[in-house]
């Protein structure tokens, strides 16, 4: 009955609709066609303006947008705006966005990025201006005196829907596939400013992908030309390798000639782009961004302590983007951050193991492993037990390491690249003592032995940063690399060094005219026979250029490793230099870049760690501990800047803490350590280094290194050595990674 | 009563004893001594009529004349043991429950050859390889392998 009732009934309301023309004819002609405004006061813009009331003035205060802050060096220069009849105060200079912002209004934005140059072609800020006779782009229009800003009128909304429409013209509509789906600005926005429907019928543009490497997926198709990636490649990463080609609808982004991307901070493009044009291709149709759980963590793999967000699914780490951190690395981070997470997913020790005496590995239990350890460590004199911890240690485990090996009687205990027996009295003598951020105030800069664009490519990016925006001058002294920026190579070695020292070298007069003068020291150089010579030299310089005064200390070193800070500031510093020679009983945290070949072949060997890297191969038992994305741990960077990472995943197999286990076998061997929980370590840590448990602060150095005795030595004249050969594989994480592998295959210049 | 003996007397007489009595071990009439069931089939046959013999041997049995409608046709199953109503195949399900007349064997002539799979019993209950295991079981063939991290394998010394 239902259908022969439905079919009469629609027949009978079409019948009544044809036969009604006044229902149509009582509208405006206009609106008949197919109307893109949904919002029908949007049809006439001009008269709705009119028809509304003025603003109320005194309107409740507003937040600014994402913490935005105003900073008034100068109260004159401020001028007042008004955004929707709410005053701001202002500096000069700032944008019309900006003075939004501070008013607590986001304006909708594509091209526009705060660390980047202004473009202004994407045309999604655009906002009314009183007086103004168009809608004006805010981004790039400057804030003037009593401007009254309207953001939220309708000419403002039917111009923000009409540049929507205009950029999904040519964009694909394939949100459901695209790696973007869920974190793309423009479908965010498209669906608070878009229209509901639009009118283009056409066929949509198509463009060929670019191949950016091993690490950026293109689907340029999806690209709508905000140049964003263009901006940062010259700007930020310092490559010239993007660009724009073409005109109108052929406009594309490419490299010009068919060229990988080789910046170590590729990877951040990902990042700004707003669309899914440029996507991670290690990520690529992995997880939706919805279903991941993201812990906020630091990052490892360098000395630079970035900070991280480590985006996990269940057991698996899914990917690693930056957090926002001005002080240390902005926004950005290396890609050997961003993608050396694949690394964690392989050649992981699950399950303790004694090597047998047929040589072969048998799992066994952590009681029979660590009774097997303690019973061999009580055989050994204690002058023969040394230890060292890996680069990725945290400062917990140092500890617990180092207080092991004390009560079992001996001091020999170090972290990599600490182990020619550095000072570690003054904190200011192995710090980064201006401080990432304060490299920004340097107008000169020395560079000794340290390549940071592979040691500390965050430390660069700042360098570069300053470079950029004062014309600093950048000396250098070691062997010919690679920079992204204007440099001076000044000499290869030590040679270099004693002329600069002594007055000699033409570089000086730089130094000596510069405000703030910045001298770098890498950290390969505490791997020299004469390094005391060379800091000695150093600080020479820096009395000679005044590097070092109350209100400026530009006497920095650039360590290489995570863990270095902290196992100086705990004091963990080899007793001699022919440890390993002597050593029966060798305790490997996490060591993976100590050279073994001097050690005795009747030396029992344990390593703990999470990796089977290089010293798995020598171990006697091995003992699985948990990476840094599966433990809480503290690590201190090279500024001196205390951080925590935390658990984002469990731990693998039968793995467990770095400090648990030391704990655990310190019980064995019937030498029990005094505690039981992290708080417990730290509050020993305190006694030690109280700097360490001041989480996400930076700690100065106190004394400066004028303290120290002057020292004299013979300066062998042997160049600087390369520290970091390769800078996609630098640890143990990062040499299981199968991404880095193919990045050190296709990117690295041969 | 005496011609089934005379019969029986006959059929030892042709075969030899032996036979006699394998051949009564697999029609079931030594079992049908303590299955009452299969011994009521075994008295239904009496005077029945033999329709049709599937491929796994079950017999299907009709007498119109003196049965209850609805009670007319009856399978003996091959199976003399653990016989159950899964092993008749699909094409005799529909004779055997009075959904059509047809008997199986004109069924499977009009069968396609190119898909249909083979009727196959229902062996719950027949042992752990027969039963359904979820992906994560252990006891699955094909258990999925969750661990989502390559451990590191000693290889050499």
């Amino acid at each position: 009955m239902g259908l022969g009732l439905l079919a009469s009934r629609t027949l009978r309301t079409t019948t009544i609709l044809s036969k009604s023309p006044r229902i149509f004819a009582s509208q405006d002609p206009s609106n008949a066609l197919r109307s893109i405004v949904s919002t029908p006061e949007l049809q006439n813009p001009e008269a709705a303006a009119a028809a509304q009331p003025n603003p109320t003035p005194d309107l409740p205060p507003r937040t600014p947008v994402a913490g935005a802050r105003v900073h008034l060096p100068n109260p004159d220069d401020a001028i007042e705006v008004f955004v929707d009849g709410y005053p701001v105060k202002i500096p000069k200079g700032m944008t019309v966005l900006q003075a939004c912002e501070v008013a607590g209004v986001d304006i909708p934005r594509f091209c526009y990025h705060s660390r980047l140059s202004i473009a202004g072609n994407c045309r999604m800020c655009l906002v009314e201006v009183e007086k103004s006779p168009k809608p004006v782009a805010s981004c790039a229009m400057p804030a003037l005196p009593g401007m009254k800003i309207k953001t939220d009128t309708p000419v403002a909304k039917k111009a923000r829907e009409g540049v929507m429409e205009f950029l999904l013209m040519n964009h694909p509509l394939d949100c459901p596939i695209c790696d973007q789906g869920g974190e793309c600005d423009l479908q965010d926005q498209s669906m608070a400013f878009g229209s509901d429907r639009g009118r283009f019928t056409e066929m949509k543009r198509s463009v060929v992908d670019k191949n950016l490497g091993p690490l950026v997926k293109t689907v340029m198709t999806r690209c709508i030309q905000c140049t964003r990636c263009v901006r940062f490649a010259t700007e930020v990463a310092g490559v010239q390798d993007l660009g724009m080609l073409g005109r109108g609808s052929g406009e594309e982004i490419g490299t010009y000639v068919e060229k990988l991307m080789t910046s170590e901070l590729s990877g951040n493009v990902i990042d700004i782009c707003p669309v899914g044009a440029l996507t991670s291709k290690p990520f690529a149709f992995k997880a939706r961004n919805w279903e991941l759980k993201g812990t906020e963590s630091i990052d490892v793999t360098d000395a630079v302590g970035s900070n991280i967000r480590i985006d996990s699914r269940g057991p698996e780490v899914m990917r690693i983007l930056p957090r926002l951190n001005e002080d240390i690395n902005e926004e950005w981070i290396s890609d050997k951050t961003r993608f050396c997470y694949d690394g964690l997913k392989r050649q992981r020790l699950n399950d303790p193991m004694i090597r047998g005496p047929d040589g072969r590995f048998k799992t066994v239990s952590w009681r029979d492993a660590l009774a097997v350890v303690a019973e061999i460590a009580h055989q050994v004199k204690p002058e023969e037990i040394v230890g060292i911890a890996g680069q990725l240690s945290d400062a917990e485990s140092m500890m617990a390491l180092k207080d092991f090996l004390n009560k079992m009687g001996s001091n020999n205990v170090w972290c990599e690249g600490n182990d020619m027996h550095p000072c570690a009295d003054l904190r200011s003598g192995y710090l980064l003592n201006s401080s990432i951020g304060g490299l920004e105030k340097a107008d000169v800069f020395l560079l000794v032995g340290t390549q940071p664009r592979v040691e500390a490519a965050m430390v660069n990016a700042r360098i570069r940063k300053t470079v950029r925006a004062t014309h600093a001058k950048v000396g250098y002294i070691g062997p010919a690399t690679d920079f992204n920026y204007d440099h001076q190579h000044l000499g290869t070695g030590p040679q270099t060094l004693l002329e600069i020292a002594e007055g000699r070298h033409p570089f000086c007069s730089a130094l000596l005219n510069a405000k703030n003068p910045a001298i770098i020291v890498g950290a390969g150089l505490f791997e020299r026979k004469d390094k005391d010579a060379i800091f000695y030299a150093v600080e020479t310089i820096a009395k000679l250029g005044k590097v070092v005064r109350s209100d400026w200390n530009g006497l920095n070193v650039l360590l290489r490793n995570a863990a270095q800070a902290a196992a100086l500031d705990l004091g963990l510093v080899p007793e001699s230099g022919k440890n390993i020679e002597s050593a029966k009983f060798l305790y490997l945290m996490g060591a993976d870049d100590v050279n073994l070949d001097k050690l005795p072949d009747d030396a029992f060997v344990v390593y703990q760690g999470h990796h089977g890297d290089r010293s798995v191969y020598r171990a006697n038992v091995i003992f699985p501990a948990s990476a840094f994305s599966e433990k809480e741990g503290t690590y201190e960077n090279t500024e001196g800047c205390t951080q925590q990472t935390l658990p984002a995943v469990p731990t693998v197999g039968d793995a467990r803490d770095d400090w648990k286990i030391i704990r655990a076998l310190s019980e064995v061997a019937g030498m029990q350590l005094p505690y039981d929980t992290p708080g417990a370590i730290r509050s020993r840590i305190k006694t030690v280094a109280p700097n360490l448990l001041h989480m996400d602060e930076r700690d100065p150095a106190t004394f400066s290194a004028s303290l120290k005795p002057d020292f004299c030595q013979k300066m062998s004249l042997t160049a600087f050595g390369t520290t970091v050969e390769n800078f996609y594989m630098t640890d143990p994480i990062t040499r299981a990674s199968k991404i880095m592998a193919q990045c050190s295959a296709l990117l690295l210049k041969k | 009563m005496a011609s089934v003996v005379r019969s029986v007397l006959k059929a030892i007489g042709e075969k030899g004893i032996g036979t006699f009595i394998r051949e009564l071990k697999e029609e079931g009439f030594v079992r049908c001594l303590s299955d009452g069931n299969l011994l009521q089939t075994k008295i239904h046959n009496i005077g029945a009529t033999l329709v049709g013999i599937d491929k796994f041997g079950n017999k299907y049995y009709e007498k119109l004349d003196g049965m209850q409608y609805g009670r007319h046709r009856w399978v003996e199953y091959a199976e003399k043991g653990r016989y159950n109503a899964s092993q008749v195949p699909a094409e005799w399900h529909g004779w055997l429950h009075y959904i059509t007349d047809h008997t199986g064997k004109e069924l499977l002539a009009q069968k396609p050859k190119r898909y249909g799979l083979d009727h196959k019993e229902n062996f719950s209950g027949e042992g752990d390889e027969y039963i359904y295991h979820s992906k994560g079981h252990t006891l699955n063939p094909g258990q999925r392998d969750w661990t989502r991290y390559q451990p590191w394998q000693p290889t050499k010394s």
